[in-house]
């Protein structure tokens, strides 16, 4: 008894069958599925319909009432289904009737291919882990196995193919059955995501952000990265386990390749309710497959267990065919996790490089008020702006839009963005190289450096000590710093571009020299800059106070000032530089052309720039040397130094033994009390005493009579002083 | 290198010859074109038919007109265009190049024992 149902069709009414009617109605949803990409598809399937209405009335003509599934079968055969029609042939499939081969083999392809099922036949749970190890060709037992090892990352993956994977018993009708598949048409790495996006029927991004949110999270991380991550490393939610769901699913997934394929790919919708049968269907007798599994477990290790004593020459000859087995398999899997390895290795450069332009970005962009002590004229600013829209932040927005278009897999219109950022990018290397000559032509000269003295109020002084001004305050702290530029308010800043000479005075009174230079677009100009520094020098008895910097500000342009202060430091007095003086002689900018400046540069001054801050010196005939120095601290201290000092170190060894002496004394009568009344074993072993001391020499006393309380107070030859 | 696709190929790329030189013979409706076909051992699916129809209408070298049927929907009659008619004499000149060519080639694998004496 079958309900019959009548339909308007290409204007005809025509009684049907109601199952009928359901195949015609796949049928039709398949062509346009399949033509969907067809320049005339609304034509085609315009013809085809009214082609099958010609052939409906013509059944109806013969007699029949209605149209029944025959009838509905037979008009599709001679139609053909789009399965038949071969999609990279043009769409174009003939078969010579005679040749009944060719039929038979295009029957067997689906099998050699390989697809991928659930595995009804030998399920435990949903199959999925049978059907994988058919599609490998490998004990399903392995597969279980691994992924009960590896659930973290197998249950997100078997839930998965679980929905996702048909089963082997669903009949395929007309082919409306939905599956998973690897889409090779929008792929970027393998379809996997546009295989899971088209299955789904959402936008292809969606998946691909999920899978990417873990992987950025990754690289992010890579600098911090520990053993203990491992665990998370595995699990799912926000690490790089979506990778191995990843290579998972390229692994166990086909490729859509024919035309069938990709019609089964895009398929019927898939509901909830879909989903929901799929899985209570498999759940049902669940219990007693598993315990069938278990069993299997039990045996196979008994099995195992048995067999170990001749293991050795069972195992070799089963690996090998284990390995014969599953070559192809393994082959499979090499290639995916080395493709796997070269993407994510190719992924995190590009993310490097794009951070790391993104940094340029905006470092450069939150200098910008810095430039303008560096800039002179209107049109050096247009072209530094123009620079720096250009030459940077193009780039780095040409790169995020090229990888949000291939996320979003957004075609067409390419080659136009393409030429825009290029041309802009070139525009922005323009402006930067005129920039470059225009701002290097400011600083092309430099001025003739004369070396003035500064006069000192009290330059004979045994102890000089070199400190600066401080003029900004501890909550003057910027967020951005950028030496040698340091803001002092809103239009002046200071450079600190400058070096401490220390060097040996000729007479016995302190001497300090300051050196003033700039550069300038001419010889004249430079020296103009060069005298519009002020530096200012002033002593206050044993104080050598100095400017923090070179305050420059928007009218008098940074033009690489510099000075050099050169305090002169008389034989046998000393000289102390402070820490707050905020500059070393390793930050400084240098622009000069040339080192002409340099040509007096003698021994002396090899290390005249060697000092430290908050050391101090004293001046020999040698040069500089530290005042505190240690034993072994200095590799050129030569023989006379190496005496003296050996021999301030005994007197100091003989102070610190005395002292010792004296605490060993005090110790002795804080013993008398507790040795007298106690029992003697608790404290008769040995008794410790270290100093704290500072320096590193210790000092242990050892007690070998504890009894002898009088032996204890006057043996001095039971203290050893250990040295170093 | 597998066979199906070969010789789907080769079916291919004469098909749409055939389909031609069947037209030019007169006004042709899609079910005729396929019954000739079947006639002469070369049969096509409806379903790859019309498409193909389609595409070659598309490029102007056929055209239609509309025929009332008394079974069924109005019919579309195909026929030539001028243009189609170049295409076909050109299609026909290449058809012809080739199956000399073809004969002559693989006519001589079977007589001709000495291939040196061939040119």
């Amino acid at each position: 008894m079958k309900k019959v149902i009548n339909i308007n069709f290409q204007g005809r009414v025509i009684p049907i069958e109601e199952t009928a009617y359901d195949m015609l109605k796949q049928y039709v949803e398949s062509l346009r599925l399949f033509f969907a990409d067809e320049e005339g598809k609304d034509e085609i399937i315009n013809d085809i319909e009214g082609r099958i209405a010609e052939l409906f009335e013509e059944v109806l003509k013969k007699g029949s009432t209605c149209i029944n599934d025959s009838d509905v079968n037979n008009i599709i055969n001679s139609m053909g289904r789009p399965e038949d029609f071969d999609a990279d042939e043009a769409k174009v499939y003939t078969k010579l009737e005679s040749d009944s081969s060719t039929g038979a083999k295009a029957t067997a392809e689906p099998f050699v291919r390989g697809k991928l099922y659930r595995d009804e036949n030998s399920k435990v749970l949903g199959g999925v882990c049978s059907g994988v190890a058919n599609y490998f060709n490998v004990d399903p037992l392995l597969i279980r196995i691994l992924s009960i090892v590896f659930f973290g990352v197998a249950f997100w993956a078997y839930l998965i193919m679980w929905v996702v994977v048909p089963s082997s018993s669903s009949v395929v009708i007309g082919s409306q059955r939905k599956r998973l598949f690897r889409d090779p048409d929008t792929r970027i790495i393998a379809g996997v995501c546009s295989g899971l996006a088209q299955y789904f029927s959402v936008q292809t991004w969606i998946p691909r952000v999920l899978f990417l949110i873990p992987f950025l999270s990754f690289v992010f991380r890579w600098g911090n990265w520990g053993f203990w991550d491992f665990p998370h490393f595995v699990s799912f939610s926000f690490s790089p386990g979506a990778i191995v769901i990843y290579i998972i699913l390229w692994l166990v997934l086909p490729e859509a390749k024919s035309a069938a394929d990709k019609l089964e790919m895009k398929g019927e919708k898939v509901d909830l309710n879909n989903i929901k049968s799929t899985i209570q269907g498999d759940l049902v007798g669940f219990k007693d497959r598993a315990t069938a599994f278990g069993n299997e477990l039990k045996e196979r290790a008994q099995e195992v267990g048995e067999n170990i004593s001749n293991a050795s020459r069972r195992a070799g000859t089963e690996a090998s065919s284990a390995t014969r087995k599953s070559g192809g398999g393994l082959g499979r899997v090499t290639l995916v996790l080395f493709k796997v390895f070269a993407y994510f290795i190719v992924g995190s450069i590009l993310l490097s490089i794009v951070i790391g332009l993104f940094a340029v970005g905006v470092i450069l962009t939150g200098l910008l008020p810095a430039y303008t002590y560096v800039l002179d004229s209107n049109y050096q600013e247009v072209l530094a702006w123009v620079t720096l829209i250009c030459f940077v932040w193009v780039p780095v927005i040409a790169v995020v839009t090229w990888i949000i278009r291939r996320l979003a897999s957004k075609k067409g219109n390419s080659g136009v963005i393409r030429l825009t950022f290029l041309s802009l990018w070139i525009i922005g290397v323009i402006c930067f190289v005129n920039l470059l000559i225009s701002v290097s032509s400011e600083f092309r000269y430099r001025n003739r450096p004369t070396e003035e003295t500064v006069a000192l109020s009290n330059p004979s002084v045994n102890r000089l000590e070199v400190k600066s001004m401080s003029l900004t305050k501890y909550y003057d702290r910027s967020w951005l710093r950028f030496e040698p530029f340091n803001t002092l308010d809103g239009d002046t800043v200071l450079v600190k571009n400058i070096q401490l000479r220390i060097v040996k005075a000729a007479g016995d009174s302190f001497q300090v020299r300051v050196v003033k230079m700039a550069n300038g677009s001419t010889r004249d100009e430079a020296e103009r800059n060069a005298s519009k520094i002020s530096f200012s020098v002033a002593q206050m008895d044993s104080l050598l106070t100095l400017d923090k910097g070179i305050a420059i500000n928007r009218e008098d342009k940074f033009r690489n000032q510099q000075v050099i202060v050169t305090v002169a430091v008389p034989v046998g007095k000393k000289v102390f530089v402070n820490e707050n003086i905020g500059w070393g002689n390793d930050v400084h900018v240098d622009m000069g052309r040339g080192n002409n400046y340099r040509d007096w540069e003698d021994e002396e001054e090899s290390y005249a720039y060697r000092w430290r801050h908050n050391v101090e010196y004293v001046m020999t005939e040698k040069g500089l040397e530290r005042t505190d120095k240690r034993i072994g601290d200095d590799e050129d201290a030569d023989q006379s130094d190496a005496l003296e000092q050996y021999r301030k170190s005994r007197e100091e060894i003989q102070k610190e033994r005395e002292q010792k002496l004296r605490e060993l004394d005090e110790l002795n009568r804080e013993l008398q009390t507790p040795v007298d009344t106690t029992g003697l074993r608790s404290d008769s072993g040995r008794y410790r005493y270290t100093p704290k001391q500072k320096d590193s020499r210790r000092v242990r006393i050892t007690n070998n009579a504890p009894e002898s309380n009088q032996a204890l107070g006057g043996t001095s030859n039971l203290l050893m002083i250990h040295l170093p | 290198m597998n066979i199906d696709n070969t010789q789907s190929q080769m079916r291919k790329g004469v098909l749409e010859f055939c389909i031609l030189s069947i037209i030019r013979q007169g006004e042709a409706y899609p079910s005729d074109i396929v019954e000739k076909m079947k006639a002469a051992n070369l049969n096509i699916l409806e379903g790859t038919l019309y498409p193909l129809l389609t595409r070659l209408k598309n490029a102007e070298l056929l055209t239609y007109r509309w025929v009332e049927s008394n079974s069924g929907p109005p019919r579309k009659y195909f026929m030539l265009t001028d243009k189609g008619l170049a295409f076909y004499g050109e299609l026909e000149a290449t058809w012809n190049e080739l199956a000399n060519a073809v004969n002559a080639l693989t006519a001589p694998a079977i007589v001709g024992q000495n291939p040196d004496n061939q040119l």
